[in-house]
């Protein structure tokens, strides 16, 4: 935790240094940043564009889980699905994030189920490879046991092999975050009239560097938070019999 | 648990498992009687763990005729008699406590909730455990993983244990306690045991008898017949374990040269 805040301080502190050497409309300072972001809190204007923005991430992240998780655990599972359908994933995981989304807008509409079928389907292969990889370490002996202990097939499923699906699903959610917000942005910079994405390229037309960081930190900030705060403890709270956890 | 009133004994007749170019088990027989402990010795390969899976039901697919207690079990079916199982590693759920580990198999076993405290009570008392029951598969040593794992099978009240290799991992120190507290609980229950393992002297230390397989059948049968409760350091044990060591080498020899000759189907 202190090496964290210690590497921390220290981009700031080489933030400053840079800011220092530069203009301010290439580099605005930490400082600079700081006031612009909490004028446009005081402003009333961010609270608007970020819960856009979540909800279009709740929703594409929801949507990539409801495709990738199941899709992943058959692969892992499954030697001919992981033959069938692994071509077609790394297929739909070569598409560039911008394709999907043209596509999306073009055939649904500029609306807000394009975006989030966009940031969904961009995201779901990228998830489906991450739990994919994952299934494949489980320990299938258990299964075995199981049976020799007249465990029905359906109990088996549920209390053998749903607890050791659920880190990679929980893994898979972490990294799937990642992805999902950066499609978010761009998704919404291309057709979507709010959000975090769309301010950051107006103020980028504008050329308004203390306000494209601005928007950048803010991003990175709510990121962090959902990160360290929320899903780490989830995780703790939900995988305290492993022992690389205890602490 | 009276040992006399009923048949818990195993009979195999016929035994014939093929895999894909492979006669695994070529016509075995092999009887255990009720109560008895049986150790089955053999090389790798000659198909110990192939005939496990088919007595517990997880293999039906093969010939021959199983019977347990006098009735037989219909192939692709369970075996009629209520199975424990050791495996060579613990397998424990590593999500659930000690005692919820035994709960699982106590959930899918036909006894009654009533009698699950008492069971376990005593079974954790048995082998050590009862300051354990709370703790998470990891925080148990090896030894104390494979007694939980002995608690789990006896739990479930089984008529007849099987035990494949449940002692190799574990160091020769762990593995003499494990073996005395096993004989222990035998001589207390009267279980029918059929024990498998690669080691001799292990193999007459426990048995009654030792089977010694070689490439699809029984090599030979060797009585140990030494009174209990026995020690490790006896000599007539001692000249037993040698003619046992030695029929095994003859068996895992000849089992090499089967595979020799047999190059048609190199595995």
């Amino acid at each position: 935790m202190l090496l964290k805040l210690g590497s921390m301080l220290a981009v700031v502190a080489a933030w400053f240094g840079l800011s220092l050497l530069l203009p301010a409309t290439v580099l605005p300072g930490p400082w600079q940043t700081l006031n612009v972001l909490i004028e446009n809190v005081v402003d009333g204007q961010v609270h608007q564009h970020l819960l856009a923005t979540l909800g279009r991430v709740a929703g594409g992240l929801a949507l990539a889980m409801a495709v990738g998780v199941p899709v992943g655990i058959v692969m892992g599972l499954n030697r001919f699905a992981e033959k069938t359908l692994d071509v077609w994933v790394m297929v739909a995981l070569t598409v560039p994030s911008l394709c999907y989304a043209i596509l999306a807008f073009i055939w649904i509409g500029l609306n807000e189920t394009a975006a989030i079928v966009a940031i969904g389907l961009t995201s779901a292969p990228s998830i489906a490879i991450n739990l994919w990889e994952g299934v494949k370490n489980i320990d299938t002996r258990l299964f075995k046991m199981a049976r020799v202990f007249n465990a029905s097939r359906w109990v088996i499923v549920r209390r053998v092999l749903f607890p050791q699906v659920l880190p990679y699903i929980m893994a898979s959610l972490r990294f799937g975050l990642g992805i999902v917000w950066k499609i978010t942005v761009l998704v919404e910079l291309l057709g979507r009239p709010d959000g975090v994405g769309f301010q950051l390229f107006y103020w980028y037309q504008l050329a308004d560097m203390g306000q494209v960081l601005a928007w950048t930190l803010l991003f990175t900030l709510v990121m962090l938070f959902i990160e360290l705060v929320i899903l780490q403890r989830l995780e703790r709270r939900l995988f305290a019999w492993r022992p690389e956890v205890r602490l | 648990m009276s040992r006399e009133a009923t048949d818990n004994g195993i009979l195999v007749e016929g035994l014939i498992k093929e895999f894909p170019g492979q006669r695994v088990l070529d016509g075995l027989d092999l009887t255990v009687a009720s109560g008895e402990f049986v150790c089955l010795l053999g090389p790798s390969g000659c198909g110990k763990s192939t005939l496990l899976n088919i007595l517990s039901g997880l293999d039906g697919d093969y010939r021959g005729t199983v019977r347990f207690g006098g009735r037989a079990m219909a192939p692709g079916g369970k075996p009629p008699l209520t199975i424990g199982y050791l495996f060579q590693e613990p397998r424990l759920l590593p999500w659930l406590t000690a005692e919820r580990n035994v709960d699982f198999a106590l959930e899918n076993s036909r006894v009654p909730r009533a009698r699950w405290a008492a069971i376990k009570d005593h079974y954790f008392a048995l082998t050590g455990l009862q300051a354990f029951r709370h703790y998470y598969p990891h925080q148990l040593s090896g030894g104390m993983a494979q007694r939980l794992s002995l608690v789990r099978a006896l739990a479930i009240e089984p008529d007849v244990l099987f035990m494949d290799e449940p002692f190799s991992g574990l160091d020769e120190l762990t593995a003499r306690r494990l073996r005395v507290d096993l004989l222990d609980i035998w001589r207390q229950t009267g279980k029918t045991i059929l024990f498998i393992t690669h080691n001799s002297y292990e193999a007459t230390f426990l048995g009654d008898r030792v089977v010694v397989l070689s490439r699809g059948g029984i090599r030979n049968q060797i009585t140990v017949d030494v009174p209990r409760p026995r020690d490790y350091d006896d000599a007539a044990l001692f000249q037993v374990g040698k003619t046992v060591s030695a029929t095994f080498i003859e068996a895992a020899e000849a089992a090499e040269r089967g595979r020799s000759e047999g190059t048609a189907h190199p595995d």
